[in-house]
Parts: C-alpha cells; structure tokens; sequence
C-alpha cells in the first residue's frame, strides 16, 4: 500500500495527490460510508430525549425492528399488519412498476437502438425534456389528468364510457402511471445503450434462417441486452421502491407507501430511531431482493451500471 | 402487406408512448392559461395570465427559488470536485481495490434517496453533538446538510460523466507538461482541465437540475431553508391552485428552449465539419464559405419561432385583459346555480303538496311535523349545492329529482353554456 501512495503521489504531485485523496476520502468515508454505518447504529437504539443520549438509558436494543413485525407492546395484535402490509405491498407494487415499464420501454429502446435517422435524435430530445422537469410537478400534471373532475374522467364520461367519474387516485392507478411514468428515461437508456452497439446484421442472419420476430428477440436481442435489462430494472425498482414524491401526491388516502411511513416516523411522531430502523429494512430488503432476482437471471454484478 | 402493417403498429406505438411521455405535461402548461380556480382543461372558461401574476407575488415560491439557488450552486461545486476527484481516482487505482471502489461510489445512485437523506441527518447530527456544538450551529445547518445529502449521490452522476471523456485522454500529454517544466498543478490546470472542460460543463448542468429537483433527500435535511421543490410538494399536496401550473409552464418551456438551443448548436457544429470536410483545397486557403446558423437546421429554425412564439405571448399578456370574460363566466354560473335552486324550490314544493295530500287522504289528525322542517331544512342547504343535495337525491329515488340534479354535476354542461 505505502508503494502504492508513493505512486500515487509521484504522478500526482504533493499538492494535487493530497487534493484528490482528500475530496475521495471525504466522499467514500465521510459522506457514504460513515452516514450509513451510523444510521445502522442509531436504529438499533431507543428513542431518548437529547440529554439522555449517551447516558445509562442509550444501550442497544432490537425494540425498532421488533415493532416492525410485532407493533406496539402490549397491542391488541399480534403482529405489526399495517405496517407489514404496506410494506409488503411496497415491494410488490414496485415489481409491478418494473415490470410495467420493462414491456413498455424495451420496444422503444429496440426501435430508437436499431433504427438509424435524424428523427431518433429528435424522439431523444423528446425523452428527455420530461426528465428535467421537477419529479413535483410530473405528479401534479398526473394529478390534473387522473382528478376527479380531470381529463381523464371528462372524456369517458363525454364518451359515454361510464357515467360517474371514476376514482383513479383512491384506485391507485394515478400512483402506477406516476411511478412508471417518473423513470420511464431510467429503463430506456440502459436498453437503449446495450441495444444500440448490437450489430444489424445479426438480426438480418436469423431472419434469413426463417426465425420469427418474436424468436428473433427472445434468443437473440434479449439475451445480447440483458445488462442492459437488468441495470434499467435495478435502478426503476430501487428508485420506485424508495420514492416518496409520487405516493404523497398521487396515492390515495387509504393506501400508504413504506417510505410515507418512515417519513412520518420523523416528521410527525419525531421518533428518528424508529424511522432509521424502517429505513434499514427497506434498504437491506431492496438489496437483498435484486441481488436475489440477479442468481435467478444469472446476471453478473459487474455488467450493472454499464 | 404484413410489413406494412408492421410499420403502421410501430409508429401507433410511439405515438401512444409519446403521448403518455409528453401529454401531461402540455395539458399541465394549458391549464396555466385557463381561468378556473382549480387547475383543469375542461371546461374551458377563459384565457388569462392571472396566474403568473399570482406566482411571482408568491413569497414562498421566491423564497425557494432563491434557496434552490444558493443550494444548487453549492452542490455543483462540491459534486463536481468530488466526481472528478473520484474520476480520477478511478482511473489510476490499484486494480485489486478497483471493483470495491467502484461499488462503494456508484452505490449512492441506488441508495433510496429517503436512506440518504435519513443517514446524512442522523450522521451529522451525531457529529454536531460530539463537538458539543449548539443546535444553531453550521453543521445543523440546513443549507449546509443539502448540500451535503444531494453531493452524496449527485457526485456519482457527475464521476460517471467525467470518467468517459477521462478514458479518452492521453496521459502522455501531462507527462510532456512535466517533462517541460511545469509543476502538478500547472499541468492540471493548462492541460487536464481544458481537456475536460465540455465534460466538466454537462456534469455541471446535470448536477444543478439533480439538485433543484431533488425531493426525497432534501425533505429530511433542508431544516429552516425549504427549497422550491419542497415549497411545490407542500403546496400539491395542500389543494392545488393553477399558479403552480404557471411555474410548470415556465420550467417546461425553459428546458424546451434550451434543449432546442443545445440542438442547434450541435447540429451547426456537425454542418461546419461537414463543410470543412468537402471543401477543396482553395476554399481552405481562401475563405471557407460556412453554412449560415439555420442552413438545413431544424432546431435553430424552431429556437426562433419558439423566441417569437415567447414575445408575442408575453405581448398578448400585457395588452389583454379577460376580466369580461370572467364575468361573463360568473354571471353564467350565477344564473345556472340560481336556476338550480329555483328546480329544487319547485321540486320540494310539489313534494309538499303531494304529502299533504296524501296525509289529507289518510285523514289522519296526527300532526307530522317532519316533512315541512325537512324542506325548509332543504332550502337553507339549497344555494351552497352539492352535500346536501346529494343526500336530498338519494333519499328520494325520484328520476325526475335526479334529472334536475345530473345536468349541474355533468361538468360538460358548463362548457355548453
């Protein structure tokens, strides 16, 4: 290692090695790694008023993630079920979100990667302008459409399609349209990347050998852009996983998103431990969960974030 | 034929996908002109800028604008240092730590940005305490642990920006620095950074626009300076008015016209390389003949008719006044809901009569005295509509009752009128 410095420095020089060593230290360790580390510790404490931490009452207890599972002591149940099922719920609505915008985007990304022309620069131009609007306001121009007296619900009933505005929000149609319509950028251009480099002309081969287009995409396209697959799915499910914005504005009353919960673990009942615990879970079980899904699809860790 | 069809099936698939890419956000920027209370499109009352006056007497939204500010230019510049940093670091790392270190600083792009900004509170906090600083202090600070929060991640954007210009740059060149005299520094600031500069540029842009849309880290740690995405989310999630629909309209045409901008340039700079490319030998030497700015550039074309399009909105806004309309409108209304009222009177009377009639008939001497206070009940609910209507309608499965009800919930019957 002391070799290594040395270079380091050596190619470096004093002053710019000691900069860059510096700031990435900074980075790595003061802004990822000990944030993390001390959060991970601070859940596993109680929740104390200020001039209590550190005194004989700070000692380490599984009291937050037990009411995770168990809720309140002494409580009526015997398990926590609002809080599981939401966050059950969470996980499962997530995968949907993917897999929503997996179907959605991958024809796109095939068409935009093997297609040559300057309209694709235009269609990019057009991905993109929604990316850079406030995630605030997508919602709220999905608010606008899927409202009870919204676009959406004025035209079915001028239609003629139903006659009583249909609730979409309490439906929880206008939170998946939100969701999936919030990183819809975030699946393409994985897709898109990996697709573009494949040659043509392989294509070109299987269809002269008489392979059906679906057949043509199953052994050849899917398998040649499964890192790319699989980098767009892990970012929509932990991104959708962890989104906050969307459920606050979009969700219906009745139904919460696990992350709302651990919002109101700090902000309203000010139980900051509590929050860290919830906040670990769903951190942990995110990853648990894509690396799981990962040894199902035999995907390689490195090929993600290409 | 089947190829054809094909082809008819991909484009009704990108005109559907578009339309859901691109829809919201032009339907958001129309209600910004209509002149309803609440933000929709239909029905179409009148066309109006009220709301864009509203927005910049909005303290709060300044407020925030302003905060947004102050926390997007710290976050450019300590993201930008830190990717580069991280850039470089990554680029001459020994290799055994190399995969380590790149899950460690490409981790915070998958980190939920809730577990960021928890963890960055929660850290600092800790720290602040340890110093036994008070809760007033910078590191408690609001601004501060933004900024802090948004570099985690928005660094990992910017390292990934820089490090693809990074892998095309010849070390060679530095080495030549040094050779020749410079020091570190000097070959750092004459020959890498100028080197890096258009990738420097977008990591900058992309670090701003992270930062001033960021809301899942900054909610946990703005503190007492509430950015203008977090004043929106307060505002959306409190009862939505159209002046946030102006903000959208602005925000939207801004990137559009920008993006629009960056377009044409490029495509100018694409046609100079062509020309350079075919001109002969004498026109290099003499004047090269350059296509003008708009020259077979579709963007540059739409920049201008966008910055007419502007002027002249921003003309008509000044000069036009809807406050006409808007009466009209009102007065409309007014007579509808009036009309509304007079149905039920009408209705309830008949109701009345019809009782007292059939009470009449029974002949019964007991006094009933619910049915005359339900009615007088009734018209004091009357005007101010819908509740109790509603449950007037429903307790009475009359058709004509709801006949005089359906025609005021169907909002189609104000655009008719």
């Amino acid at each position: 290692m002391p070799r290594f410095l040395k270079e380091f420095f050596n190619r470096n020089g004093t002053g710019m090695g000691l900069a860059i060593l510096g700031l990435v230290i900074f980075w790595t360790i003061g802004l990822i790694i000990l944030p993390q580390l001390s959060m991970l510790d601070f859940s596993f404490r109680p929740n104390l008023p200020p001039p209590e931490i550190g005194g004989p009452k700070d000692v380490y207890t599984l009291e937050n993630y037990k009411y995770l599972i168990y809720g309140p002591e002494g409580g009526s149940q015997d398990y926590n079920a609002v809080d599981l099922r939401v966050f059950f719920r969470t996980l499962l609505a997530a995968v949907c979100v993917t897999i929503f915008n997996l179907i959605l985007c991958y024809p796109i990304a095939y068409y935009l990667g093997q297609s040559k022309g300057s309209h694709i620069r235009i269609f990019a131009i057009m991905l993109i302008i929604p990316y850079w609007i406030n995630e605030i306001l997508r919602a709220f121009a999905l608010r606008i459409i899927f409202g009870e007296t919204g676009v959406l619900n004025t035209l079915f009933m001028g239609l003629g399609i139903w006659d009583t505005p249909f609730d979409f929000i309490r439906n929880d149609i206008a939170l998946y349209a939100g969701l999936g319509y919030a990183y819809i950028l975030l699946m393409i251009f994985p897709i898109y990347n990996v697709i573009e480099s494949l040659d043509h002309n392989q294509i070109e081969a299987a269809r002269d050998l008489g392979a059906p287009w679906w057949r043509i995409h199953w052994r050849v396209v899917i398998p040649y852009a499964k890192p790319g697959i699989s980098s767009g799915c892990t970012m929509v499910f932990m991104l959708s996983a962890g989104a906050l914005a969307a459920p606050q504005i979009l969700g219906g009353p009745s139904s919460l998103w696990f992350t709302q919960l651990i919002y109101q673990q700090f902000n309203d009942n000010n139980d900051w431990p509590q929050g860290a615990a919830y906040a670990i879970v769903l951190l942990v079980t995110c990853i648990l969960f894509v690396l799981a899904v990962m040894r199902l699809f035999k995907v390689n860790m490195g090929d993600i974030g290409k | 034929m089947n190829l054809s069809f094909l082809r008819i099936s991909i484009w009704v698939y990108l005109a559907i996908f578009f339309l859901y890419l691109l829809g919201p956000l032009v339907i958001m920027s129309v209600t910004a002109f209509n002149s309803s209370a609440f933000p929709r499109m239909t029905p179409w009352e009148c066309l109006t800028f009220q709301w864009f006056g509203e927005l910049f007497q909005d303290q709060r939204i300044l407020n925030g604008i302003k905060n947004s500010l102050i926390i997007g230019a710290g976050t450019v510049v300590l993201s930008v240092a830190m990717g580069l940093a991280g850039a470089l670091m990554l680029t001459q790392i020994w290799p055994k730590l190399r995969a380590t270190y790149y899950t460690i600083i490409i981790a915070p792009i998958l980190i939920p940005g809730v577990v960021l900004g928890i963890s960055t509170l929660v850290f600092w906090d800790r720290i602040n305490r340890m110093l036994g600083l008070g809760a007033d202090s910078v590191l408690s600070n609001g601004i501060f642990l933004t900024v802090i929060g948004q570099s985690t991640f928005i660094a990992s954007y910017c390292m990934l920006v820089l490090v693809a210009r990074l892998q095309r740059y010849d070390v060679a060149l530095t080495e030549a620095a040094l050779d020749l005299g410079a020091t570190h520094a000097q070959a750092f600031r004459k020959i890498l950074l100028p080197f890096m500069r258009p990738a420097i540029a977008s990591a900058a842009v992309l670090a701003f626009l992270a930062s001033f849309e960021n809301y899942n880290t900054t909610t946990f740690t703005f503190g007492e300076y509430p950015t203008l995405t977090i004043e929106l989310a307060q505002k959306v999630r409190y009862g939505i008015t159209p002046s946030i629909s102006a903000l959208a309209f602005i925000i939207v045409a801004l990137t559009v016209f920008f993006a629009l901008l960056n377009e044409a340039k490029l495509k100018r700079q694409e046609l100079v390389a062509a020309a350079r490319k075919n001109a002969t030998v004498e026109e290099l030497a003499g004047k090269i003949k350059l296509p003008s700015f708009f020259a077979g550039n579709v963007a540059a074309l739409l920049v201008v008719v966008f910055g007419v399009a502007t002027i002249t909105v921003v003309g008509t806004a000044t000069a036009y006044n809807p406050a006409q309309c808007i009466a009209n409108v009102k007065e409309q209304k007014q007579l509808e809901a009036e009309q509304r009222i007079q149905e039920l009177r009408k209705q309830r009377e008949e109701r009345r009569k019809q009782r007292e009639a059939e009470e009449a008939e029974q002949g019964g001497a007991q006094s009933m005295p619910k049915p005359s206070n339900n009615s007088g009940f009734g018209n004091v609910f009357a005007p101010n509509t819908l509740g109790g209507g509603d449950e007037e309608s429903s307790s009475e499965p009359q058709p004509s009752t709801n006949g005089g009800f359906g025609g005021a919930f169907d909002p189609n019957s104000l655009k008719t009128d």
